[in-house]
């Protein structure tokens, strides 16, 4: 897995670089601002592009605006979004372009190194990775009488939030304390109530997280 | 019939010295008329040679109408024909004529001294001004018959009758104190007038209505009123240009109030011969310049205090937004390389170190928990997204997460001072706060925009209504409104929606 991190406090890039090392994920470059990581990223093609949002020159959303440029011009590089803050209408901006290789994660999820590289590894190969936080703010909000998601169980409900995360679905059974045959079907039924049946599964699965996120 | 004469004529001139008196405390006219109507009333009692004596109230009476309206000699030449008068009856008592010949010689003298200070009177009161010819007219009227009976009476050429024994003429005489006590009765219902002045100056006037209704009050259309402007130190007309003292014919009065100066009038200098007048019209025209000097002060005052209030929430705004980004910058991030740094020192222990493992774990979560305080702490002070994405952005995060369906309108100025910006997103943060807690809406519409120099921020839905626009949140809104320069309006009937309305200046 090889990336390129985008950081501009420099004793958290020099963390994260030496971290990712210690998984065994590559860090081809780290640069401190949005125009350098376009132009590296460019160069190197990696696998996946973590960025900081708040970049210089004016430390707002430098980093966001980026990512997305990414997304739209190498649409085979993943990219990860970090943050202090996670918000929802970011994550929504950042599924303009689908739900392939794309991640927004709380800056804090570094600090577990397993979840953390299995973000980055899941982003590299064109999945997704959500932060809990704004999925859980997404399954919170009281959804409308007209909205398919109303139709769901809560169990249901539960599986397609960590479904929205990113995550697998063995993943999903060993969170949930259940088999992966389980979650399959919980799956199965919440492609049927959101009318999603005619499509292959795993394009399937990525529909059901945007019509979730896009709620 | 003589007697009732001179007691009617005593009574009047000692009614006209009352008043004199109590009126002008300080002038000689009390006197004077006391004298009259004493003498008047001591004639007819005293034997034949002592009568003379009494007799020299005419020339008492010629000294009064000389000495009108102040109670003083005005010049020298009046002073002399009032000496004149007074030897002329010295003369006709010391008897070093002939008895018959020195009363008639000397009657003849004192009418034509009293015809002198007649004319000198009239001449005078042709040069005078308006307000001062009040004054005089009555008595100058009443002294020019009394003069025209004397001279008619006189017993060289109509010797049959003594002259000053002539009833008919004593009650003629009459008007003199009663014309003197109508000038008096005018000028207390002028007085009157300057009432009315201080009732309609409290009616804060106009400065140039102010000028008018003091010429009114004054019967003085000249009058030309300056104010005290205490930073040129100069007096100034209703248009702003300077009021001086100078110009021939003209008197200035200043008006005080507490020691400092607060206006200039300028007038007739007749008008100095009413000092209550003027007294009673300065210290009206004072109050209502001090009035409207304090109005203005208070104005003034205001003005500064909302300046300094605004300058006091730029600054605070503005010491907020730097905290924010120094916190977030600073030691949010070095703080998450401490959790991030114990992490890999967590991979790194031997699989056989439990007790560090586990204290290294404990440690990481401590940190991490401070974080989260810390950036709860910083997203109070103030709130993050509006750093990174402005009023548009951070009003659109706060729609997505809403528990109910938004329809959102922005429309922004160009430029938005980050006060009013801050100011706006609480009030839709709040707004859609209280939906989610109490409407029971089923839809919202939020509208942010511009109308004029004011943004509007509009914040409606179709819930149950009956919200309560004291509650503390919405009570806070309202302050915050205020302070920035803005109103905040909430219209929630029972069963009809709420809308929470707030207008906030911009340019």
């Amino acid at each position: 897995m090889r990336v390129v991190l985008a950081e501009d406090n420099v004793l958290l890039r020099e963390g994260l670089v030496r971290l990712l090392a210690e998984a065994g994920v590559t860090v081809l470059s780290g640069v401190e601002d949005a125009a350098a990581l376009l132009a590296d990223v460019g160069r190197h093609r990696p696998d996946v592009a973590i960025v900081d949002i708040r970049l210089p020159p004016t430390r707002t959303d430098e980093g966001l605006r980026a990512a997305r440029e990414i997304r739209r011009r190498h649409p085979g590089v993943g990219v990860l979004v970090l943050s202090q803050y996670v918000r929802v209408s970011y994550t929504v901006e950042l599924l303009d372009g689908g739900a392939n290789g794309v991640g927004y994660l709380l800056k804090d999820r570094v600090t577990n190194i397993a979840e953390f590289t299995e973000a980055v590894r899941r982003v590299g190969s064109g999945g997704s990775a959500f932060d809990p936080i704004v999925i859980n703010q997404l399954v919170q909000r009281r959804a409308g009488e007209d909205d398919p998601l109303h139709a769901l169980s809560e169990r249901e409900r539960t599986v397609l939030a960590l479904m929205a995360e990113g995550r697998t679905n063995q993943a999903i059974a060993d969170r949930l304390d259940i088999a992966e045959r389980t979650v399959e079907k919980h799956g199965t039924s919440i492609f049927t109530k959101l009318d999603l049946t005619a499509s292959p599964d795993d394009h399937r699965r990525v529909l059901a997280v945007l019509r979730f996120l896009n709620a | 019939m003589r007697t009732v004469a001179a007691v009617v004529l005593a009574a009047s001139f000692l009614a006209m010295s009352a008043v004199a008196w109590r009126k002008h405390p300080g002038s000689r006219v009390g006197l004077l008329a006391a004298a009259i109507g004493v003498l008047v009333l001591l004639e007819p009692m005293l034997p034949g040679p002592e009568r003379v004596v009494a007799a020299g109230w005419a020339t008492v009476l010629i000294h009064l109408v000389a000495a009108l309206p102040s109670g003083r000699l005005g010049t020298p030449a009046m002073r002399l024909v009032v000496a004149l008068a007074y030897l002329n009856t010295v003369a006709m008592m010391t008897a070093l004529l002939p008895r018959e010949l020195v009363k008639e010689v000397g009657t003849l003298v004192a009418v034509l001294l009293g015809a002198a200070v007649l004319g000198m009177q009239w001449m005078r009161w042709r040069r005078t001004s308006v307000p001062s010819r009040r004054s005089l007219t009555p008595v100058l009227a009443a002294a020019a018959v009394m003069v025209g009976l004397l001279l008619a009476g006189n017993p060289m050429w109509t010797p049959d009758a003594s002259l000053l024994d002539m009833s008919v003429l004593k009650v003629g005489l009459v008007a003199v104190p009663l014309a003197y006590l109508a000038t008096e009765l005018r000028s207390r219902i002028e007085r009157g007038g300057v009432a009315d002045l201080v009732v309609q100056l409290g009616n804060a006037p106009e400065p140039a209505s102010l000028q008018a209704a003091l010429a009114k009050a004054l019967h003085d259309p000249t009058l030309t009123v300056g104010h005290w402007v205490a930073e040129s130190r100069r007096y100034v007309d209703a248009d702003g240009h300077p009021v001086t003292a100078g110009g021939p014919g003209r008197v200035a009065t200043r008006v005080d109030r507490g020691g400092e100066p607060v206006a200039l009038l300028v007038h007739d200098p007749a008008l100095l011969e009413q000092p209550r007048l003027i007294e009673a019209a300065c210290t009206a025209a004072a109050l209502a310049l001090q009035n409207e000097r304090l109005t203005a002060d208070l104005r003034a005052r205001l003005a500064q205090l909302a300046e300094s209030r605004r300058h006091v929430l730029q600054a605070a705004e503005a010491e907020r937004r730097r905290l924010e980004r120094d916190l977030h910058d600073g030691v949010q991030q070095r703080l998450l390389s401490i959790p991030m740094a114990l992490s890999v020192a967590e991979s790194a222990i031997p699989p056989d170190a439990e007790r560090a493992r586990a204290l290294i774990t404990e440690a990481k979560d401590m940190s991490l928990a401070v974080l989260d305080e810390l950036r709860a702490l910083s997203q109070g002070i103030h709130p993050t997204i509006l750093t990174e994405r402005g009023l548009e952005g951070a009003v659109r995060e706060l729609t997505v997460v809403a528990s109910v369906p938004v329809r959102l309108t922005v429309e922004l100025p160009p430029r938005l001072s980050a006060e009013i910006e801050t100011t706006a997103y609480y009030v839709v943060a709040e707004a859609l706060a209280n939906v989610t807690k109490h409407a029971d809406a089923s839809r919202v519409e939020i509208r942010i925009v511009q109308v004029g120099e004011r943004l509007v921020v509009e914040v409606a839905d179709d819930g149950r209504g009956g919200a309560d626009p004291e509650g503390s949140g919405l009570r806070g809104l309202a302050t915050r409104a205020g302070d920035n320069g803005g109103v905040l309006r909430v219209t929630s009937p029972v069963g009809g929606g709420t809308r929470v309305r707030a207008e906030l200046p911009c340019e």
